[in-house]
Formats: C-alpha cells, sequence, structure tokens
C-alpha cells in the first residue's frame, strides 16, 4: 500500500513494474478508513474484531465488491 | 486469543508507546515474572492470530500494526516521536491510534519525490490531493503482509 503523487505517477508505477492496478483511495478516505480501523488500537480492553465487524467498517466507507471481500 | 495472550499484546503495545520500540520476549518475560518461553509462545500465537507480526523465523516483533518496527519509506511524527508506519494505511493510523495530531513525511512510490501529509484533529489538513494504492486484494493480505 503505497502513495502517489498523481494519477500519472500511479500509472507510471504499475507499467514499469508490471503490477496490474488494484484499488485507488484518495488521502482523505485513506484518513477516514485508518480513523474507523487503528483508533481503538491502543484501548486497554481492546479486543479482536470479527472479520464481519471489519467488513463493516470498510463497506461503511463505500469500500465494497469483491477486491475489499476479507474472506 | 485469551486473556493472557491479551495482556501480554497490552504489554507490547504500551511499551511501543512508552519507549518508542517493541519490547523483547526476555523483556516481557522479566515484567510478567514468567519464564521466557512462556512469552515466546504467546508472541507466536498472537502472530498467528494477527495481532503482532515477527519477523520470519524469529520471535523479535517487526510490526504491532500500526507501527512498524523496520525501515519503510513512511516516517510519521506523533505524539512526540517519530515512528514508521509499514503501509500508506498504517502511516495514517498511527495519529488515529495515538489520538493525536500527526505528520507523515513520505515518498511517491514511482518517483521518490518527498511527499507530505497533516493530521490535524482527525482530518487530513494537508495532502489531500495524494493517492493510496492497495495492489492486493483483502483476502490476501495477510499472505504477506509486507506486501500489500
Amino acid at each position: 500500500m503505497v502513495y502517489l503523487r498523481s494519477e500519472e505517477h500511479l500509472r507510471r508505477w504499475l507499467d514499469e513494474r508490471g503490477f496490474e492496478l488494484g484499488a485507488t483511495l484518495e488521502a482523505p478516505t485513506m484518513n477516514e478508513l485508518a480513523r474507523a480501523w487503528w483508533r481503538s488500537r491502543l484501548d486497554p480492553g481492546w479486543l479482536p474484531r470479527s472479520a464481519d465487524e471489519s467488513q463493516a467498517i470498510l463497506a461503511g466507507l463505500g469500500l465494497t465488491g469483491d477486491f475489499w471481500a476479507l474472506s | 486469543m485469551d486473556a493472557f495472550e491479551l495482556d501480554v499484546r497490552r504489554h507490547v503495545y504500551f511499551s511501543v508507546v512508552a519507549n518508542g520500540g517493541p519490547p523483547t520476549t526476555r523483556e516481557t518475560a522479566e515484567a510478567f515474572g514468567l519464564p521466557e518461553p512462556d512469552i515466546v509462545d504467546a508472541y507466536r500465537r498472537l502472530h498467528d492470530a494477527h495481532a503482532l507480526v515477527l519477523f520470519p523465523d524469529t520471535t523479535e516483533i517487526w510490526m504491532a500494526n500500526p507501527f512498524c518496527f523496520a525501515p519503510t519509506p513512511h516516517r510519521v511524527t506523533a505524539g512526540g516521536r517519530t515512528w514508521t508506519g509499514t503501509c500508506c494505511w498504517d502511516a495514517l493510523g498511527i495519529p488515529s491510534a495515538l489520538h493525536t495530531d500527526g505528520e507523515i513525511a513520505t515518498e511517491c512510490a514511482c518517483c521518490g519525490d518527498p511527499l507530505r501529509l497533516v493530521v490535524r484533529d482527525g482530518e487530513l489538513a494537508d495532502g489531500a490531493d495524494t493517492l493510496c494504492h492497495i495492489l492486493v486484494p483483502a483476502r490476501r493480505w495477510w499472505e504477506d503482509i509486507g506486501f500489500t
């Protein structure tokens, strides 16, 4: 999972390495995902999330479909 | 994940925040007053449960996500320290996990040009035009968590 400065740089990076396009998020969306995913990680009472709970976080940001299926 | 494993995991994360890095199995064994093999087993079980990531064939902690303990291009200044994020998702996760503002100094994967993102009050205050790309579909992330 990498940062890229533009769509042009993304296309060039994929081409140069022979990678297929995966999923691209704008940084504000990735920040929302990071907040939802990681904000409880240091809570003293942290418990592991179920796969369904993790899937719901992704779906809440519109990240649905086969690429985003955790299982 | 049983209560002991959760205790060990909590100790690891609190040590990371307090010291800037993860404890060794010996340090954790001393903290718990237990034989080191008990902690080695706990680290391995936490690794298998994806609650920690160990360097291959070791009991040394590679990631306590979103914190990473190997070099990457993603340096995150937050909470009075500079941390390393495994990837673009984890780098943004460090200010979130610490519940604080943060600045990510990173680079474009294509050209290596420096990029800067700033998180303030939970929102992205700078770097909003940056793109984040995920190559590997979600169900395969744990096949190689170092390459996603």
